[in-house]
């Protein structure tokens, strides 16, 4: 929007149903936790913007959930488009939600080459019961990916436990990555989005 | 898939996901499957590149096209007016926070062999080739009554009452020459035929103020065409539907509705029987409950130039005027390019369409071809029009038409809101839609 002078990053949720996505996204959003797979507590909620400054810069992530759309592999393609950043999400105590990743991985390559992507271990609070994935595997995924993952977290979204952290780190790396990119951006397309004819107070043109 | 449902979307045509996205966010339990392996159905556009090759026999393209996953070709081709029904939908469901767009740069309209803009103000009418001196005269004081009419305020009917008129008596009230009320009726009120004229002449008031209306928004042209292609409009309403629970699942082949004394109560899938108490549907998923009325002819033209004579314009539209070819229905021409993201660098896509009359539609197509220049790589397309036997109220299976081959999304949302009313008895709640929680411009 030509009134949002702070720039918007699109980050999206990438990972297997159930690993904690959506959890993830309430937590970003409201700041809550439910145990239970409550789908009515996020229906119709699309994406949250929360801002954030990182030495003095201001930025604002848009975080995005899939809606459940993972569940039968039916993401769609728009999904990925224009997003700046990628969360992989796996579950800590589930090891195939971790091997999968690749999947995703491609997905999110493919349709938004230029996202910096990030690795988000969930559920650390059922850390120490088995079958676990371990710090060396995280590692191991990281090279053979060839460095494509900016940074790596590990989360609780029941406790809470490094939640934000990684959101604020994540702002920071895309403050860094952005820097010279923003201003070439700028100057880059002409597109826009649609507003409502009546609240335009000034051409709603992006460029 | 064992499960109840409200209602079972069989297809993610555009159609198809506005619907499913009206019926989760109306409260609605929905299922939306679709055979195919991608969103889109018919409307869907394809890439890679070598798909859209293979789906259409062709030996794969060469380096020469660039990256592969560059491209997203549409297969049927159309724009949205910038103030039509399709655009109001989309802000009023909030499905345009998906999506980006671009104003098409030049509209165009073709007489005696050649292209012209397309006059749509006052000053432009005085500078057009279309006219002659005299009828420019004319021609501007018919779009100073448009402007002016309001159809329940005497006063500015001029003694013209458009709700008794027909469009023929209007124009010949003004002396419009025959030429001058071929490109009104075809480039301005975008009609595929000439049976308007004998009608009440305010429906081609409101299609012409929409035109302008459209273009006083962004300028340019009065159409609008999303990056990455018209695959992105079923994705964005598919999306809605999701995060208001809709469940989907792609390359589900259907193998039948099941139906208890001609009601729909389920759909079968291999072993799987999923329970809904409605249908909503494109004609593919239920041949035995739908009738062909027409065929449309499409020519996807992959070129590395501009169409000539449109000032190099990165995105156009071209409309025949069925006359000026001696024929029954308008022949459209559509150019997209690199700069929506729906080609590699350098390229260009151009659609010519029509609706078919004889017996060889290639050759009716070709007074469109003609204008393209040099084309690397033709596909052609004949696909049937299918319109439903009946309105679905017996069965609760609701069908939706073939996309038919207007330039523009019109038709398809009065589809789209017709088939909601029929299936639910009401008219679709805007109010429904969450806006305001993390939609900061609200």
């Amino acid at each position: 929007m030509a009134s949002v002078k702070i720039p918007e990053q699109k980050v999206i949720l990438c990972g297997e149903y159930g690993v904690g996505k959506s959890s993830l996204f309430r937590r970003y959003t409201t700041n809550t936790f439910v145990t239970a797979t409550d789908r009515q507590s996020t229906l119709g909620l699309d994406h949250f913007d929360r801002q954030y400054n990182v030495g003095g810069k201001e930025i604002r992530l848009q975080l995005w959930d899939t809606g459940g759309m993972e569940r039968v592999a039916s993401i769609t393609s728009s999904y990925y488009k224009f997003a700046e950043a990628a969360i992989l999400v796996f579950s800590l105590d589930n090891p195939a939600s971790f091997h999968v990743l690749s999947q995703h991985l491609l997905d999110i390559v493919t349709y938004a080459e230029n996202a910096k992507i990030f690795l988000c271990g969930n559920k650390s609070d059922l850390e120490g019961q088995s079958p676990q994935v371990t710090e060396n595997d995280m590692e191991h995924f990281c090279e053979q990916c060839h460095n494509l993952i900016s940074a790596t977290y590990k989360t609780s979204c029941k406790t809470g436990q490094g939640v934000d952290e990684m959101f604020a780190d994540i702002a920071q790396h895309l403050v860094e990555s952005n820097r010279s990119r923003l201003e070439l951006q700028s100057m880059d397309t002409e597109s826009f989005k649609i507003t409502p004819p009546d609240d335009v107070t000034e051409p709603s043109c992006l460029c | 898939m064992d499960e109840e449902y409200d209602a079972i979307v069989l297809g993610t045509g555009l159609k198809e996901c506005i619907l499913s996205g009206m019926l989760s966010v109306s409260g609605k339990k929905v299922l939306h499957v679709d055979r195919n392996k991608y969103y889109g159905g018919e409307s869907a556009s394809i890439t890679p590149l070598e798909e859209l090759f293979t789906r259409f026999g062709a030996p794969a393209p060469d380096d020469g096209y660039g990256r592969g996953r560059d491209w997203n070709a549409d297969l049927i081709p159309k724009f949205l007016m910038a103030n039509g029904s399709l655009v109001k939908l989309l802000i009023h469901t909030g499905v345009t926070r998906y999506l980006e767009f671009k104003s098409v740069e030049g509209s165009y309209v073709y007489k005696g062999g050649k292209i012209s803009k397309v006059p749509v103000d006052q000053k432009e009418a005085l500078a057009s080739d279309l006219m002659g001196m005299f009828e420019k005269r004319r021609f501007r004081n018919f779009l100073v009554y448009i402007q002016d009419v309001k159809e329940d305020d005497p006063r500015t009917w001029k003694d013209m009452d458009p709700n008794t008129l027909t469009m023929q008596q209007i124009y010949d009230k003004f002396g419009l020459d025959k030429n001058t009320q071929d490109f009104t009726g075809h480039a301005l009120a975008l009609y595929r035929d000439d049976e308007y004229l004998n009608r009440t002449a305010v429906e081609t008031v409101r299609r012409i103020k929409l035109y302008s209306d459209s273009l006083a928004r962004y300028g340019k042209s009065p159409y609008l065409y999303p990056m990455y292609g018209l695959g992105e409009l079923p994705q964005g309403f598919a999306r809605l539907s999701a995060i208001y629970g809709g469940t989907y699942m792609l390359d589900k082949p259907i193998d039948e509705i099941v139906l208890e004394n001609g009601r729909v109560v389920g759909v079968r899938s291999g072993q799987e029987v999923a329970k809904c108490q409605q249908v909503y549907c494109d004609p593919s998923y239920v041949p035995e409950r739908v009738k062909k009325t027409g065929q449309v002819i499409r020519c996807i033209c992959l070129m590395d130039h501009p169409i000539p004579n449109t000032r190099d314009a990165l995105s156009t539209q071209i409309i025949i005027p069925q006359k000026q070819v001696g024929r029954k229905s308008d022949i459209y021409v559509s150019l997209v390019s690199y700069t929506h993201q729906v080609a590699a660098k350098g390229w260009f896509i151009a659609m010519v369409s029509t609706t078919v009359e004889t017996e060889n539609p290639e050759q009716e197509i070709k007074p469109g071809l003609d204008l393209l220049g040099p084309v690397r790589q033709k596909f052609v397309s004949v696909s049937d029009y299918y319109e439903p036997t009946d309105d679905g109220l017996n069965s609760q299976i609701f069908i939706s038409a073939s996309y038919d081959a207007t330039t523009h999304f019109e038709t398809t949302c009065l589809d789209v809101l017709d088939i909601f009313r029929r299936g639910t008895g009401e008219d679709f709640d805007f109010s429904k839609v969450k806006l305001d929680l993390g939609d900061e411009e609200q």
